[in-house]
């Protein structure tokens, strides 16, 4: 065991040499994506918070209650980008253009959300506008789910002290909740889903990593045809870590591929890893064990260099678009959405879409995680059955 | 020249892909420090014969021994007392040829030291210490099939495969080649050779095995061979080879 693992560590130092050695690889893996997430992130219209910031509409059919207090926290700073509308000029403002869409309080808000039936908060958008619609979503579900824990939390006080109403600042000061101003706040802000770089940068840096490791396949298959592989057999090295090495090396140049963009994305194009930045790491180093598998595997099922390149490529820009890379998945028929959970593109998108977009936390993405784990093991299982050392030829 | 007993002994060889026999039933001995040449056109099953023999390849059936050791049985033995020199340049282009001879030393189970060491020793043998860290992709073919070479040479292996180390290259090289391996069989070593060239089986080996179709058609000394189709002194052994293989073209 000590021999394999010695013997795939040189293996993937070396590999890791070569691909600081040769431009094409650095420069497709760590530049190429650059190109996209800026082209296509100018293409959706915000490229940082330095841009124009998206104004939200909320508006209310009730004459008083929980939803008024809600509005009066969302919009008592300008930073927010919260305005308040009345309904009828939100929905006339909306179908003349003037605003993407809005959210709306039903006028049982209130009484609902204190007899325990429930209730929803709508959000109108205009036909086809998902970014709107995304972004709305994701403040209806940060208010829906702190209004939850408030009124859990003030039906418990009322009980204990004997109030008669709510009062949201009573309760802050209480200290049985954290002061309204300040959860409203923190959790739009954290959020930050106006910079289109929170969806682009996920969905090219998974698209390049696949397409980098996919890549990783034809450097195998030349070696097999230039007999590399097979000196290395005959000098006493085991084909398990011959297979060990090469996922090895794909996961460092995953890894750095990972560093690389998500440093620029932070720096360069402020994205924003949502409230579990440990998460999106988890998902990222999960996603990057996944691409070093299918590369390796891509290499053990075909024969020569060409069809390499050719799987490569062909895989590449098929699952990448299935799997979400170049527009959200939940945008799509659920039809589509079905397909796309068939790739590992498809989990890895959805899990970032959940962090960065709609304020999801790392329990959310639990099962994304699983995913990507089974489809490593699926893909490390062929490769490992299925890889050979010898050229066909 | 007194020879030892047989290093490596080849009983029924045989091979199929896809349905297609590549090597049929070959027996061949190669007795210590000899170079025995291995001969053939194109596809006559040579290379497939050598994977097999330097376990890279298991044989649908037959055996092979090497130093005493099965290689179905005990390769990892086997492989401490090999080295392999293949057809293509299996090597690391973007690497130096240090690097590369490091690399594949340290692969084989020598230490840091050792492999540097190592190194050293087969650069000069080759004639490369001059360009030793200079990138593999900036040598002349020569060059190249010489780096080719050391890096069978790294683990002083006893028994060596050298695939048509000449291939492709200027005269130069291809003399510096002959007398390095003459050299390493006068150490002591024990050399296996396959090539095209008649002049070079002629030259370097001690015996040679002509195969065709998967299988030995002829062996013995160059002498003996020649011997079998006219006179020995006068015919050459590209006229034994077109004699035994005939003159139509196997590619």
């Amino acid at each position: 065991m000590r021999l394999v693992i010695r013997q795939a560590l040189l293996l993937s130092f070396k590999d890791t040499r070569l691909f600081f050695k040769d431009r094409f690889a650095l420069g497709f893996a760590l530049l190429f994506p650059i190109l996209f997430i800026v082209a296509f992130s100018l293409a959706l219209g915000d490229l940082g918070p330095e841009d124009d910031q998206l104004r939200m509409a909320v508006a209310t059919e009730e004459e008083s209650g929980f939803s008024r207090e809600v509005i009066d926290v969302l919009t008592i700073t300008d930073s927010t980008g919260v305005d308040e509308w009345d309904p009828k000029d939100a929905g006339l403002a909306l179908h003349e253009g003037r605003i993407p869409g809005y959210l709306l309080f039903p006028v049982d808000f209130t009484q609902r959300i204190f007899s325990g039936e429930g209730t929803e908060i709508l959000v109108v958008t205009a036909d086809g506008d998902p970014e709107t619609e995304a972004v709305l979503g994701g403040l209806a579900r940060s208010i829906g789910g702190r209004i939850g824990t408030l009124s859990l939390a003030a039906r418990g006080v009322t009980e204990l002290e004997g109030f008669g109403s709510l009062d949201l600042v009573k309760l802050g000061q209480l200290g049985a909740a954290p002061p309204s101003i300040v959860f409203t706040t923190e959790q739009v802000g954290d959020v930050e889903p106006f910079n289109a770089s929170n969806f682009t940068l996920p969905g090219y840096l998974t698209m390049f990593l696949f397409f980098a490791a996919a890549l990783g396949a034809e450097a195998i298959a030349r070696e097999r045809q230039t007999q590399t592989l097979e000196r290395l057999l005959s000098n006493g090295v085991r084909r398990s870590a011959i297979v060990a090495g090469k996922m090895l090396a794909s996961l460092y140049r995953g890894l750095i591929q990972l560093a690389f963009l998500w440093a620029l994305g932070i720096f360069a194009f402020s994205i924003d890893f949502g409230v579990s930045p440990v998460a999106v790491i988890a998902v990222s180093v999960l996603m990057a064990v996944a691409s070093s598998a299918f590369g390796v595997m891509l290499a053990s099922l075909v024969r020569t260099v060409k069809s390499a390149s050719s799987a490569a490529v062909l895989a590449s820009l098929t699952l990448a678009p299935l799997g979400g890379c170049w527009w959200p998945l939940f945008i799509t028929p659920d039809w589509m959405q079905a397909i796309g959970r068939l790739t590992p593109h498809g989990w890895a998108n959805d899990a970032f879409n959940k962090l960065m977009l709609f304020g999801a936390e790392g329990q959310d993405v639990l099962m994304h995680m699983a995913a990507l784990l089974l489809f490593a093991a699926v893909f490390l299982a062929v490769a490992v059955t299925r890889f050979r050392t010898v050229s066909a030829s | 020249m007194a020879y030892m007993e047989d290093f490596l002994a080849a009983t029924g060889l045989t091979k199929s892909f896809d349905s297609v026999q590549v090597v049929n039933s070959v027996s061949f001995t190669v007795r210590s420090q000899e170079i025995f040449g291995l001969l053939g056109p194109n596809g006559a099953g040579k290379t497939t014969t050598i994977r097999m023999l330097s376990t890279v390849l298991d044989p649908d059936d037959g055996d092979v021994t090497i130093g005493g050791h099965l290689v179905a049985k005990e390769s990892d033995a086997v492989r401490k007392l090999i080295g392999v020199c293949p057809q293509e340049l299996a090597l690391y282009p973007e690497l130096s040829a240090i690097d590369n001879l490091v690399f594949f030393g340290r692969m084989a189970g020598l230490s840091s030291s050792e492999a540097k060491e190592s190194a050293a020793d087969v650069l000069e043998r080759v004639g490369l210490t001059d360009r030793a860290k200079d990138a593999v992709r900036k040598y002349s073919g020569g060059m190249k099939r010489r780096v080719n070479i050391a890096i069978a040479l790294m683990s002083r292996p006893q028994l060596l495969f050298l695939d048509e180390p000449t291939v492709g290259i200027d005269p130069q090289s291809r003399n510096h080649i002959f007398d390095t391996v003459l050299a390493l069989r006068d150490e002591g070593m024990t050399v296996l050779y396959t090539t095209h060239y008649m002049e070079e089986a002629d030259r370097l080996c001690d015996r040679i095995g002509i195969m065709d179709e998967g299988q030995i058609i002829a062996l013995g000394t160059p002498a003996e061979l020649k011997a079998q189709v006219g006179d020995a002194d006068t015919t050459t052994l590209e006229e034994v080879f077109l004699s035994l293989t005939g003159r139509s073209l196997r590619d």
